[in-house]
């Protein structure tokens, strides 16, 4: 099931059979596929890393070469584009507004939704079924449906603009994954361990956060990392909510830095660029829990 | 009222009715069910302001006629629908537009999804070196979907950018755009489908990928001791084993293809004219770029519609695949 049998898989159908003329002819064939196969990979590569290459190469030219147009390697790289959105286009401020709402957001969706799990995977009480469903059923809710009453309500209750009027709407909306994923985890628990903590005078609280919790570990990771990247990324929200530029995060200092002015591609794609690398630093760190989560989340 | 989940372990979400019959009820223990609602209580708390009731506002909302700003709102009944359907000469032609747009992404991207990444997968699959290079590279494009990544691409297909100048260092110069592949009505569209494609490859790629790997070896082997060639293989052998996860697959991206608009708001705003606009485009501008005109209950309304097609499509789908089965 999991990506890790990929060398058993690959293996097998590697192996020749004894040869009769239909596996010889196969076998030529193979070289041919195999040829194929290298050619369809190294290029499609090419294709996924395309906008990137092109984002790190305006990045580091100067203006004036990046206006004219030209070749992916730049002429005399310079770092100073970078350094001064950084500094003096406050990326760095927009960094850290982008920072605190998803480590808000994700710590938020850790703590509420593997509290309610464990009550879902693991006590009897009155409503259970109903209520899990319900929280699944939101799965299906398109954002744009609930983007504008979710803006007239903060409005109301004069939230709309901060940083906490973001999150917890972003909160809200992880709850159908974080909900399935996490009670997934925890039914997966056996059920004598929950018993016998019990029987040594263990209270609720002390069962969950000392045995299910660890127990549940990669898929409170994974959770976590599929909550932060697309909060790291969100847009339509945030531009429809923040209006005070002290506020910003990266995507919408992004949006504002594209529209305020004849478009610089260099310093554009140095924004994008301290955009992208912490996700991608992220994912390289965490892929495995990655996979994994995806898999799981969308074939279950 | 309640009945018991099954707890098998990993066995997943819905629960098939009253399974707990045979079982026995077992009885609710005081105690353990006071501290079930504490643990759900912060979830249902959060879920109940921006959950149920921002639903059922924009319901209510959606039979209204009203400018945000106004204290009273003007109630319409069914009108904002029909408006948006038929009957109204301003609302209704963008609206038919927007959808045919709309229904050409929902043909072309899931498609276009499968088309790719079923035979990459297979690639993948073969390959044995650079297996988790590759595999981190094809999957860099779905981590980084977002502003910064469109924007990147609207740099790449500028009139000077460099998608034309490769096209001119090919020799296929008579391909390229003079007025860039967003500002040309006839390739504005076809851009953002690839685009949205190339976002959505990665998870189709990664699902078809663990499909693969659960497919005993002993059956494409005997296709090949049969005489059957490699493409003959996965064409009548493979191919049919994984048509349950093609169906996932086409079902996320026509959802997302109904109701994503985050790339047509960000690299072309329904622009050039209007060749690019579609249903979730449509419903946001209605919301928020109509200034002071009274057009919030259609955005409510055209959102629900949205919602509705979303549902029966996903209705549809699993009818079709389940009979296929």
């Amino acid at each position: 099931m999991t990506v890790g049998a990929a060398p058993a898989a690959i293996e097998a159908t590697a192996r020749p059979a004894p040869p009769t003329r239909g596996v010889r002819r196969w076998r030529a064939q193979a070289v041919v596929a195999r040829t194929v196969v290298g050619l369809l990979l190294a290029g499609y590569a090419m294709v996924s890393l395309y906008p990137f290459l092109w984002m790190v190469s305006a990045a580091f030219k100067t203006p004036q070469e990046v206006i004219a147009g030209g070749h992916l390697i730049p002429r005399d790289p310079t770092l100073s584009t970078l350094v001064d959105t950084w500094n003096r286009l406050h990326f760095f401020d927009y960094f850290v507004n982008s920072l605190q709402v998803t480590v808000a957001t994700t710590l938020g969706v850790v703590v509420i939704y593997s509290a309610a799990s464990y009550a879902f995977a693991a006590l009897h009480f009155p409503g259970r079924t109903a209520l899990y469903r319900l929280f699944v059923a939101l799965l299906f809710v398109p954002g744009v449906v609930t983007l504008l009453p979710i803006v007239l309500l903060e409005n109301r209750l004069a939230i709309l603009g901060t940083h906490l009027g973001l999150v917890l709407p972003f909160v809200n909306g992880t709850a159908p994954f974080a909900v399935l994923l996490l009670t997934n985890a925890f039914r997966a628990v056996p059920t004598e361990l929950r018993d016998s903590a019990r029987v040594d005078g263990a209270g609720e609280l002390r069962i969950f956060t000392r045995v299910y919790l660890p127990l549940a570990r990669p898929a409170l990771v994974t959770i976590a990392l599929l909550t932060a990247i697309p909060t790291w990324n969100e847009y339509l929200l945030t531009r429809v909510s923040l209006n005070d530029p002290a506020t910003y995060t990266l995507p919408i200092a992004l949006q504002a830095l594209k529209s305020s002015q004849v478009v610089q591609y260099n310093s554009l794609m140095a924004g994008a660029l301290i955009v992208v690398i912490p996700v991608v630093i992220l994912f390289l760190a965490a892929q495995r829990y990655f996979v994994n989560g995806l898999t799981g989340a969308i074939k279950g | 009222m309640t009945t018991d989940v099954p707890t098998s372990p990993g066995a997943v979400t819905v629960s098939r009715g009253r399974t707990g019959r045979g079982r026995g009820r077992r009885r609710y223990q005081p105690r353990e069910v006071a501290w079930a609602y504490a643990f759900v209580a912060p979830a249902i708390v959060l879920f109940a302001v921006m959950g149920v009731y921002t639903l059922f506002w924009g319901l209510q909302l959606s039979f209204v006629q009203w400018n945000g700003l106004t204290p009273t709102w003007l109630w319409v009944g069914l009108r904002n629908y029909t408006d948006l359907l038929w009957a109204s000469p301003v609302f209704s032609p963008p609206v038919r537009a927007a959808a045919l747009n709309t229904v050409w992404v929902m043909i072309a991207a899931p498609l276009l999804t499968v088309v790719i990444s079923f035979p990459l997968a297979l690639a993948l699959n073969r390959a044995r070196r650079f297996v988790g290079l590759l595999r981190s590279v094809y999957f860099v494009p779905y981590i980084t979907t977002g502003i910064a990544v469109y924007l990147a691409w609207q740099y790449v297909l500028e009139p000077n950018g460099a998608i034309n100048t490769l096209l001119g260092a090919l020799g296929l110069g008579s391909l390229s755009q003079p007025q860039g592949w967003l500002g040309n009505p006839d390739t504005a569209l076809p851009t953002l489908i690839v685009i949205m494609v190339w976002s959505a490859v990665p998870v189709a790629t990664l699902l078809y990928l663990t499909g693969l790997q659960t497919i005993d070896p002993a059956l494409t082997e005997a296709a090949q001791i049969d005489g059957a060639s490699w493409w003959r293989v996965n064409l009548s052998v493979v191919w049919p084993l994984l048509r349950g996860i093609t169906a996932v697959i086409v079902l996320l991206n026509l959802r997302d293809a109904l109701q994503g608009f985050q790339i047509f708001l960000i690299m072309t705003d329904g622009g050039p004219g209007d060749h690019t606009n579609v249903l979730g485009l449509q419903t946001y501008r209605l919301a928020f770029q109509s200034e002071l005109a009274p057009t919030l209950g259609l955005a409510s309304a055209l959102g629900w519609m949205l919602f509705v097609a979303a549902v029966l499509v996903a209705f549809v789908h699993l009818r079709v695949t389940r009979e296929r089965r």
